[in-house]
């Protein structure tokens, strides 16, 4: 037996095992090669992607820079906001945890759950933020007592805007929203990225590039499961450079508490400067509400508002005009002579022009009113005459000189032009002559004379500076950091319109007779400060053209108007007042500016 | 009975002729490719609580001890008791699945007071030993039914309760062993190609239009326990990150961002060969690919050592073992072969896999130092 082993024949196995043996080297040698493959020819992919894994860009957001009135007072600013997140990761059993979070956040467990399902995908060491806002003194005390049990809940903080007056000036200020996907491939924002709060209209959108300030970069390390090895580099953010309004904080709250329970708009200007001080669109709304994550109805109901809360009615509402176009007639008629200040025209109540009955808003009649009766207890009987012997060519030239029919340049977004009418538009937009029976309705603001309230303030800037037009303006200056603050300088474009100065001064002696003589804006008369002012009601004059005017589907009710300066000789400030569906100027009107006038004197006349 | 006698008297004395045949370039080729995965086991996971590297260090003084247990008994003894040895060992793996506690989603470990090992892989040196025993009377040209279905039987029964454990992985490397034997016995050339190709294609149309995805997912982590937290492919991604990145000369020891920073999972086990990768580069690679391979030559080398014809079985079918593993394990980490969980031997951290490791190259040596016995 043991012989038979010492002489078995192993070579064929042998050799078998042999050929095995070769063709290992040959794996071998292929392993060599897709090694090769990898770390030679494709270490730079390889070396991008794991410098990818293991660098973590955070961006460091700036301070966006706060809104300030022309005193400082701060109208919009950041504060820190807190937000809920759950991290997935540190849960020691994901049901039981949902349930301990949503009563202490007074959640739905259902709602919660389903909030977490949303963003299942992401990572596990991700948190997801299942409730913001949070109140400093509940509920972030609540959820830090309770650290050390629920360690999967985490509180972060983020810079929130916060508009500590909350509705008030909020057309000037305007709001802030999330950038939309769509917006940022519309290019508008080219740097910023989704989930973005970008300044949507107002100043926030106007002066978006002041506000915004430069981001920071934080690059670190970091380990498979997010958490931070230490910093490569850092980049710290600029904040964003403070916005001075030339808004007066007492002003603004005045005009808005008089406001409150109507519809409509108060405008104070600067008579000298431009200088914006009051802008004041009612009803309103709360820019804050935009931050905190609207829900879906209270967005619809504010869109869809019927008084539209969220239309700055002080440049983008259009109304006719009515008396307050008077003064623009009188000053057109002066100027080519048409007319002098002695001419007299009879009012009886009503007239017969061009086969169509028109009528003064006072019945019993004015008499025999020379221009400054006429202005003074506003005549409509005067105007029509005026208006009739002018002609609508010669009362649009006028009045687009005054300001009217063309935008004033404020520094907001959406400014409206208004219309100033002529046969031509009539023959380009109606497709239809110009009836000479429309320039009487035009004479007195009424007809398709569309202006806006800011117009109409910066018509009477006009007006009170004797002709030098100057542009209504927000922007005072701004900190520049870390330079300092830096104001922008106004010079009150002196562009003085080829008017002659005593047909303004006619016109002012008019105007100054209706709040001082017991004229039609008696009611804004204020002791030893010479208001002068216009007051107007945009009333139906004839049936025809109620018809006309509802067919046009333009608003037919009763607005009330006052416009006016003060003090009549170096005028200082201009009021202009406006209520929708308010009656008479003198009555609704005119009493708000008084209340405004005698507020800008306390303030800065002394 | 007289030969099983005399065999067993050999044993207990072990002459000088025996000593000085034993193959100490093995077991320093051996005992290198250990020490390498100790520095990477040490770079990989210093940072980490449980002393890893000490632990395999442990084992492998305990495999070395176990080692040169092993070769002083003869291991034509061994070959004849294996049935015996065979029936201990399926009746260990039954009572694991029976009794067992699960650990990592498998019921494969014993607990001993001061460690535990896995059964599943020590299991393997009983079955090359019954393997060597029922082909060494063997010497036709060709398999006979009664023969192939014997040997099959032999593999299937420790693959299936170990595939129940369930632990796919190291059943997967039951298979080498008896591909191994069936090389040598004879099956044709043809047939196996013919299997090969079979099976191949069988797998691919399989996978490509019978099973639904969620069978494939199962399929998957039925495969890989260590589920995968950011979905599958996350360990080969990383893998290939990890090797790529390295480049040439590699990011430098416990340098690497893949392993260090923890990208790359059970980087001390399964993906030891990717730290390599990334922290040595292409050299390293080809150096430790170079230790390998003269370790896997030397013992295919050692065929031609033998006296008789288990010897040839138990090296070539040792051989085979540990270049396959070897080969699966690599080709998983450039993601050319499924994650599988086949760690790579010597290599790899785990006392289990290590010490059969061991014991496979301690047959090796047992039967080259025996060649001239009885001469």
């Amino acid at each position: 037996m043991k012989n038979k082993k010492i002489y078995e024949d192993l070579s064929s196995i042998l050799r078998k095992t042999k050929n095995i043996h070769i063709s290992v080297h040959i794996v071998f040698v292929v392993l060599v090669l897709f090694f090769w493959k990898i770390q030679i020819l494709d270490h730079q992919k390889y070396w991008e992607k794991s410098e990818a894994n293991r660098i973590r860009e955070i961006i460091l957001p700036p301070q966006r820079g706060l809104i300030r009135d022309r005193n400082g007072k701060i109208l919009a600013k950041n504060v820190a906001s807190f937000k809920a997140s759950i991290i997935r990761e540190n849960c020691k059993n994901f049901e039981e945890s949902c349930q301990k979070i949503a009563s202490l956040l007074n959640l739905e467990i259902d709602v919660l759950k389903e909030r977490i399902d949303k963003y299942k995908s992401l990572p596990r060491f991700r948190p997801i933020v299942i409730k913001d806002n949070l109140t400093l003194k509940e509920d972030v005390a609540r959820i830090e007592s309770r650290q050390l049990e629920l360690p999967e809940l985490v509180i972060q903080a983020e810079p929130k805007r916060f508009y500590p007056y909350g509705t008030l000036a909020a057309h000037v200020i305007g709001y802030l929203q999330e950038l939309s996907q769509r917006e940022i491939e519309a290019d508008e924002h080219k740097e910023r990225r989704q989930g973005d709060q970008v300044g949507k209209t107002g100043i926030e959108k106007e002066y978006e590039a002041q506000l915004v300030g430069t981001e920071g970069q934080l690059i670190e390390i970091v380990d498979s499961l997010g958490r931070s090895k230490g910093e490569i580099s850092r980049r710290e953010p600029v904040p964003g450079q403070d916005v001075w309004l030339t808004l007066d904080f007492d002003l603004q709250k005045k005009a808005e508490e008089l406001l409150e329970g109507k519809e409509g708009v108060i405008v104070v200007l600067d008579a000298r400067t431009g200088e914006i001080l009051t802008l004041a669109s009612y009803p309103n709304f709360d820019p804050n509400k935009f931050i905190n994550r609207f829900t879906p109805k209270e967005w619809l109901d504010l869109v869809n508002s019927p008084k539209f809360p969220l239309e700055n009615r002080a440049i983008r509402g259009l109304y006719s005009p009515g008396s307050i176009f008077k003064p623009t007639l009188a000053l057109g008629a002066l100027d080519s002579s048409i007319i002098t200040d002695k001419t007299r025209f009879f009012c009886s109540g009503s007239i017969k022009i061009y086969g169509h009955p028109f009528s003064c808003w006072f019945k019993p009649g004015h008499g025999a009113v020379n221009l400054y009766e006429a202005i003074q207890h506003s005549c409509n009987i005067y105007f029509y005459q005026l208006g009739k012997k002018m002609g609508i060519v010669e009362i649009a030239r006028y009045a687009k000189l005054l300001a009217f029919g063309s935008k004033t340049g404020i520094d907001l977004p959406g400014e409206k032009e208004g219309l100033v009418p002529d046969p031509i538009w009539k023959r380009r937009v109606k497709n239809a002559p110009w009836y000479p029976g429309e320039t009487i309705s035009v004479s007195i603001g009424q007809g398709p004379i569309l202006v806006t309230p800011l117009q109409v303030a910066t018509h009477t800037a006009i007006i009170a500076n004797k002709g030098s037009r100057i542009t209504p303006h927000l922007f005072k200056g701004k900190t520049h950091f870390p330079k300092g603050r830096e104001w922008q300088s106004h010079p009150g474009e002196r562009n003085p319109l080829k008017i002659k100065n005593s047909s303004y001064e006619k016109v002012i002696r008019g105007m100054w007779k209706a709040v001082n003589e017991q004229g039609t804006g008696r009611a804004a008369r204020i002791e030893g400060f010479n208001v002068c002012g216009k007051t107007g009601s945009t009333q139906l004059i004839s049936t025809k053209g109620a018809e006309k005017l509802a067919q046009e589907k333009i608003e037919i009710k009763t607005h009330s108007w006052f416009t006016g300066f003060a003090p009549r000789e170096n005028p200082k400030v201009i009021v202009t007042v406006l209520v929708e569906y308010g009656g008479m100027g003198g009555v609704t009107a005119a009493p708000l500016a008084r209340d405004l006038f005698s507020l800008y004197r306390k303030k800065y006349d002394r | 009975m007289q030969e099983i006698y005399l065999a067993y008297t050999e044993k207990n004395m072990i002459d000088r002729n025996q000593i000085r045949n034993i193959d100490w370039i093995l077991i320093g080729l051996l005992l290198l490719n250990s020490v390498i995965g100790i520095a990477i086991i040490y770079s990989c996971s210093y940072y980490l609580p449980g002393n890893y590297y000490l632990k395999q260090i442990f084992w492998i003084f305990l495999s070395l001890v176990a080692l040169f247990i092993f070769i002083s008994i003869d291991y034509n003894i061994l070959v004849t008791y294996s049935f015996y040895l065979y029936i201990v060992f399926i009746a260990l793996l039954a009572g694991i699945l029976f009794f067992g506690k699960l650990t990592a989603g498998a019921k494969s470990w014993i607990k001993l007071p001061f460690f535990q090992i896995q059964p599943s892989e020590l299991a393997k040196i009983v079955v090359i030993l019954l393997l060597a025993h029922v082909f060494s009377e063997y010497r036709r040209n060709h398999l006979s039914w009664w023969t192939g279905f014997s040997s099959v039987a032999i593999i299937f029964l420790p693959v299936l309760l170990v595939a129940l454990q369930p632990d796919l992985g190291t059943a997967l490397t039951y298979i080498p062993i008896l591909i191994a034997s069936l090389i040598l016995v004879g099956l044709k050339r043809r047939t196996l190609i013919f299997l090969l190709i079979f099976s191949l294609f069988l797998s691919v149309v399989g996978w490509n239009f019978f099973l639904k995805d969620y069978q494939k997912q199962r399929l998957t982590t039925l495969i890989s326990p260590n589920k995968e937290p950011l979905g599958s492919g996350y360990h080969v991604i990383q893998s290939k990150i990890a090797i790529g990145s390295g480049g040439l000369l590699g990011k430098g020891y416990k340098k690497g961002t893949q392993s260090q920073l923890r990208f790359l999972p059970a980087r001390h086990t399964d993906f030891i060969f990717s730290v390599i990768g990334e922290e040595f580069g292409f050299i390293g690679v080809i150096f430790s690919l170079f230790c390998y391979f003269l370790f896997l030559s030397r013992l295919f080398q050692s065929a031609i050592k033998s006296r008789d014809r288990a010897g040839v079985y138990i090296v070539f079918m040792v051989a085979m073992m540990i270049c396959c593993q070897f080969f699966i394990n690599v080709l998983m980490t450039i993601g050319l072969f499924p994650v599988t969980g086949v760690p790579l031997p010597l290599l790899s951290y785990g006392g289990s896999s290590l010490l059969t490791n061991y014991l496979a190259v301690a047959l090796v040596l047992n039967v080259k130092m025996r060649r001239f016995v009885n001469v």
